[in-house]
């Protein structure tokens, strides 16, 4: 069955060639057909492999499709890595995604673009596997710009709203931002290892001292690729604005998937960054850093849906917090538990929306709870689960990073990361309070049209809700169960990094108290949430009210996408201006123009001005060539 | 040949001196010599009865230049002949000597041809 | 070689057969004669023959590059057809003029001799001052013409020049003399030597638009009719650059020292000229031009490196700009077919809603100029950036992706209008021969960035 693991990617882009060609021909029920079908075939063999890596029968396998580039001391073979790693992701991005496709088909059946929408999605995951199942850094990167490219065509899918089109824009531009460190990055690693196969790298790379310069600099540029990708300070503002998508691409790909796609390449890399601690600590504390600021900018936001995209930004920081402190399965068993309870927060606002008729502001909801039963459950489940209420997923995953930073930097990380923590159950029990309890705000059209969703979509969520509930037993602390089922089925990917990285599995006494003073904390943050939006009613005030200096600040995000404008945008606007008004309007045409007055002044006709045009190109040629001339005699 | 001197150039410039100096020699010598007799008719830009109008600078019609540049071109061609023809006798027996010629006439024909099938001798 | 005698053979046929009136014989006769001349052409593979007492060698490189241009030419001969439908007064004469500027190029990329780099150069840029004014009627396209006729000749100067004193210093004109005499000499070389290779490479750089020699490209391709405009975008392009390679490699590979330092400079310029300009520009033609102008300063990065194997990133980087670029002119004229005489970037708006299969197409293309994987266009930059570093000029390769990331940006314009913008209505209808040419070119972009070891292995 390994061997056939190419089918895997084939699929879903057999699905796209379909859906994009037969784009006219197609009824909306057949392309919904073929484009879920299509991804719960992969998910098949994708489980059917997983289980032989369970049972011991499979080994981890190169499956070499055909030699791509060969030429000179260039060899990049189009081959796929399958092993645990890939393994585990193709998982998630067919389950999780399978489950988002058949939501989509109850999600945008009155869309008159519904079949392209579905072609973009079998694009995506087509790339997406790619993008992990590559066996070498230059497949990786073409999944890398694959994913970009859709989730540029996805956040723009309602293209007929300059705002979208401005957001996807953004998307790309940013994202560009960091692929540019990433191939930079690859460039590097063919320089210095003489091979982009993962295999090659990390053999050559474990000849290298710990520290050593050029691991840090391959390192850092691939993590400026990460940053972008995976929504990182200073390169994360895009995730927010991609929103403009429709909801199920915010779940799949900006919750699930493409985003985790940073986590991936490092967890991937680990032998590098294990071997570059200088990066880790970068990475630390870019995490760290992006997990507090995300939370608290998801304070105060009111758009159901970038409450919960800054809710990813901070969990992504989260994960990066685990890979700086050198615990990739910590950070991929986040990964996976993220991926169940984020995307079924993310249906959970798409199925309110829905009922909504598009509304997507919580001041206006409320009440919803009799309406949406099971919208109303399921998205109580998910909050349970990212705010990290034991049993539920959230917490035996986030648990698990806590207890990894207790110890280095004087526990300010343990302490800034709980307290992250404590912001994540205050925003998130603040959207459930204000979407769910109390009474409705909205208009009576939209009371009136209120409705539960169809099944289509409440299947999707409730395997979903299912999963956010059991996923964290995959790995529960050592007080539980002598049994981490997650980390003992990645060990050998991390093989060399656990060995190299002193283990530091935290103290029982450190593991009972984060779990005794997380439930109490949780606790009192429930009760103080119902107090305030159920008991008292009270509503985030409207856009126009004055409120204090430092909500205000945080309110708008830190002005950082202002900042951005001014310090970046503008003045890459001003060089284009200038050199268009100094360089083609003054000089040039200036210049033209001068003769042309000359020569319109002797009276002759407009066939001159040209020649006087020519007369200026050749002078910049003269010039050109004596100034090469002199350059070289003065050299 | 082993290396040039100057002086192997002195014929050269003696003939210039000779070409220049026939030309300077003959304006000057039939300025002086000649007859002057100077009318109005004859001191107009054309003789040809009737009264020249205006500047000479006038656009011509492009026949002539065509025309002229024609001529210029089939003119030139006799420059790949004249060498040909001189060495004829001493080639006679090489094989494709008299042929590569016909073939070159035959490409001259057909360019020959060709402007006629294109009316760019055409007058009207 | 026997490329030249045929193709030459070909353009007399096409005065001919053009004269007697048998116009609707010229197309396929043309093309057939063009698919006969690579055949033959392929044939000389591997025959490393030198022709005429070495004054064209066809080696592996002259073969692949003839091919290329071959390739090229027939996509624009498919398009002539339609283009030409209205206008058949001078059809024989724009043919063949074609097709002899086809035999300049060819021997562009085969000469063995300066004398004969001259000749190839001036026949194709004599044959392109023709063809730029070839619409008799257009001002515009009159002023194209003498432009380029005026900076050609100005250009053309320098070159000859250069020659002449490559000649004075090594008293030969073959490739391989002057290269035996830059070893022999390597310690002293004359004056006159260094002044001579800098004015080459002055000629050359105004052929393939370096800045500062950049200046007639815009306002040449904007004037030009939009065929010829496609031909010089992608045949001259092609020649020139091989020609660069083929003296600049053979001759003076071992004295790079002398003349690297301002290629850096003129690639840096020429990136950052073409780019940031091209992303003003609302003329489709002229934005166009900005990005030949940007990608011969990608290019440029290959004779930089000087190495075997940069011969294998300009055929790469060729032959996908090409294709695309010959796409993108496809879609133009087709719109303008049906559209009337426009060339703004707006006349792509809401081409997805009336002819999705151009949109597709021109998608492709885009991508490909832009070099986003999976197209021909994001190997053809890998290659050759990959190329650049592993001669040591890193840096270089820094300045350009940031220069690529940039070209993004003027790309999607594109892109976007013919996606995400509100455009007529009324659906477009396709020639057959452009739909084929557009196949073909949206084939020949996705197998060079899927399968490039196509062409690199055979090299």
């Amino acid at each position: 069955m390994i061997q056939n693991a190419w089918l895997i990617p084939l699929l879903p882009l057999i699905g796209f060639l379909i859906l994009g060609l037969g784009n006219k021909f197609l009824t909306k029920s057949l392309s919904g057909i073929i484009a879920s079908g299509t991804v719960l075939g992969s998910f098949i063999i994708a489980v059917t492999i997983f289980l032989g890596f369970l049972s011991g029968e499979n080994k981890a396998t190169t499956i070499n499709l055909f030699d791509w580039i060969n030429s000179g001391t260039l060899h990049i073979s189009f081959s796929f890595l399958i092993d645990q790693l890939s393994m585990l992701m193709v998982l998630i991005i067919t389950g999780v995604g399978f489950l988002i496709h058949v939501y989509s088909i109850g999600y945008m059946s009155h869309d008159e673009g519904f079949t392209r929408f579905f072609a973009y999605l079998n694009l995506f995951v087509f790339s997406m596997l790619l993008l992990v199942l590559g066996s070498n850094y230059v497949i990786m990167f073409i999944g890398w710009e694959g994913v970009g490219l859709c989730s540029y065509l996805l956040i723009g899918f309602w293209f007929k709203n300059q705002d979208y089109n401005d957001a996807a824009k953004k998307a790309f531009i940013m994202n560009r931002i960091g692929d540019l460190g990433f191939l930079l990055g690859i460039f590097l690693i063919y320089m210095t290892f003489g091979s982009v196969n993962y295999a090659e790298v990390f053999e050559g790379a474990k000849g290298f001292a710990s520290g050593d310069s050029v691991l840090v600099v391959i390192t850092l540029l691939l993590f400026i690729g990460a940053m972008g990708k995976s929504a990182q300070i200073p390169l994360y503002t895009w995730l927010p604005d991609a929103m403009a998508g429709p909801t199920p691409v915010s779940a799949l790909i900006h919750a699930a998937t493409m985003v985790t796609a940073g986590i991936y390449m490092i967890a991937r890399s680990n032998v590098l960054y294990t071997l570059a601690p200088i990066t880790q600590t970068i990475v630390l504390f870019v995490g760290l850093f992006t997990a507090f600021v995300a939370a608290t900018i998801g304070l105060f936001q009111n758009d159901i849906k970038k409450v919960l995209a800054y809710s990813t930004v901070s969990q992504l920081g989260y994960m990066f917090v685990a890979l700086g402190v050198g615990g990739y399965s910590s950070a991929m068993f986040h990964l996976t538990t993220h991926a169940f309870f984020k995307a079924l927060l993310f249906l959970g606002a798409g199925s309110v929306i829905h009922a909504m008729s598009g509304e997507q502001d919580i001041r206006k909801m409320g009440g919803l709870k009799k309406y949406l039963p099971i919208t109303y459950i399921t998205f109580l489940l998910g909050t349970l689960a990212i705010s990290g209420v034991p049993p539920f997923a959230g917490f035996f995953s986030k648990d698990e990073i806590l207890a990894l930073t207790i110890g280095p930097f004087s526990n300010i990380i343990f302490i800034v990361l709980s307290f992250t923590s404590v912001l994540t159950a205050i925003y998130m029990f603040r959207v459930f309070f204000l979407t769910f309890h109390s009474t409705f705000r909205g208009t009576e059209e939209q009371k009136h049209h209120l409705h539960e969703s169809p099944a289509t979509i409440t299947i999707p969520l409730v395997i979903l809700a299912i999963l956010s509930t059991v996923g964290g037993f995959l790995g529960m602390p050592r007080i539980m169960s002598e049994h981490h089922f997650l980390s003992q089925y990645l060990a050998p990917i991390f093989e060399f990094s656990d060995l190299k990285s002193e283990a530091k599995a935290p103290s029982e006494f450190a593991e009972y108290t984060i779990i005794i003073v997380a439930v109490v904390v949780l606790a009192l943050i429930v009760l103080w949430a119902m107090n305030r939006y159920i008991k008292k009613a009270s509503v985030p005030p409207a856009d126009d009210k004055q409120t204090p200096a430092l909500r205000n600040l945080i309110y708008n995000k830190y002005y950082i996408d202002e900042l951005y404008d001014a310090i970046i945008v503008a003045p890459i606007n001003w060089f284009g201006k200038q050199f268009n008004n100094i360089i083609e309007i003054q000089m040039i045409d200036g210049f033209v123009n001068s003769i042309g007055k000359t020569v319109i002044w002797g009276g002759k006709t407009l066939r001159l001005v040209q020649t006087g045009a020519i007369g200026f190109y050749i002078f910049v040629m003269v010039a050109g060539i004596i100034a090469i001339l002199l350059y070289n005699f003065i050299r | 040949m082993a290396t040039a001197n100057p002086i192997d150039y002195l014929p050269i410039i003696i003939q210039f001196i000779v070409a220049i100096g026939f030309v300077i020699f003959g304006m000057i010598g039939s300025h002086l010599l000649g007859p002057k007799k100077h009318s109005k008719v004859k001191d107009d830009s054309f003789e040809c009865g009737i009264e020249a109008q205006g500047n000479a600078r006038l656009p011509f019609n492009v026949k002539y230049f065509l025309t002229a540049i024609l001529f210029v071109l089939f003119d030139v061609e006799v420059i790949f002949m004249y060498p040909w023809a001189v060495n004829f006798r001493d080639n006679l027996g090489n094989g494709t000597w008299f042929w590569e010629m016909i073939l070159f006439v035959v490409f001259l024909m057909l360019g020959f041809l060709y402007i006629i099938k294109k009316g760019a001798l055409d007058w009207d | 070689m026997k490329a030249i005698i045929i193709l030459s053979a070909l353009g007399l046929a096409t005065m001919f057969v053009g004269v007697y009136n048998f116009k609707k014989a010229l197309l396929p006769m043309i093309l057939l004669g063009l698919l006969a001349v690579i055949g033959i052409n392929t044939m000389e593979w591997n025959t490393n023959i030198h022709y005429y007492n070495d004054m064209l060698y066809f080696d592996n490189w002259a073969v692949s590059f003839t091919n290329l241009i071959l390739a090229v030419s027939i996509l624009v001969f498919l398009l002539s057809g339609q283009y030409f439908k209205k206008n058949t007064d001078h059809l024989e004469d724009n043919y063949s003029i074609i097709i002899f500027t086809i035999i300049g190029a060819i021997l562009m990329v085969s000469y063995s001799n300066l004398a004969m780099l001259f000749i190839g150069i001036e026949t194709l840029s004599i044959s392109l001052y023709i063809l730029a004014g070839s619409k008799k009627t257009s001002l515009a396209s009159n002023e194209a013409s003498l432009k380029y006729f005026l900076m050609g000749s100005f250009a053309t100067g320098f070159l000859l020049f250069g020659i002449v004193l490559l000649y004075g210093a090594s008293g030969t004109f073959h490739l391989h003399g002057i290269k035996d005499y830059v070893i022999e000499n390597h310690a002293s070389l004359p004056t006159i030597f260094y002044v001579g290779i800098l004015l080459m490479m002055v000629g050359l750089a105004f052929k393939i638009s370096i800045v500062p020699f950049h200046f007639w490209t815009a306002d040449v391709y904007e004037g030009s009719p939009t065929l010829i405009t496609a031909f010089m975008a992608t045949v001259v392009k092609i020649a020139g650059f091989a020609a660069f390679l083929r003296l600049f490699f053979t001759c003076f590979s071992s004295i790079t020292e002398h003349f690297v330092p301002i290629l850096c400079i003129l690639a840096v310029l020429t990136m950052f000229l073409g780019n940031i300009t091209a992303v003003y520009q609302n003329n489709f033609k002229r934005m166009l031009a900005f990005s030949s102008i940007s990608h011969a300063g990608y290019m440029l990065l290959a004779i930089i490196a000087l190495k075997e194997s940069s011969f294998i990133a300009i055929l790469l980087y060729t032959a996908a700009y090409s294709v695309a670029t010959i796409t993108a002119f496809a879609v133009l004229l087709m719109i303008k077919a049906a559209h009337q005489e426009n060339d703004s970037i707006d006349t792509f708006n809401g081409l997805a809603k009336r002819s999705p299969f151009m949109a597709f197409t021109l998608t492709i293309a885009m991508l490909s100029l832009a070099g986003i994987p999976i197209t021909g266009g994001f190997f053809a930059k890998y290659y050759l950036f990959a190329n650049t570093i592993s001669a040591g000029y890193t840096w270089l390769v820094v300045l350009a992706v940031f220069n690529s990331a940039i070209g993004v940006y003027y790309y999607f314009k594109v892109i976007i209008a013919a996606y995400f913008k509100e455009g007529s209505e009324e659906k477009l209808s396709i020639f057959p021969a452009y739909q084929l040419v557009l196949i073909i070119t949206a084939i020949a972009t996705l197998l060079l960035g899927i399968l490039p070891g196509l062409i690199t292995e055979m090299m």
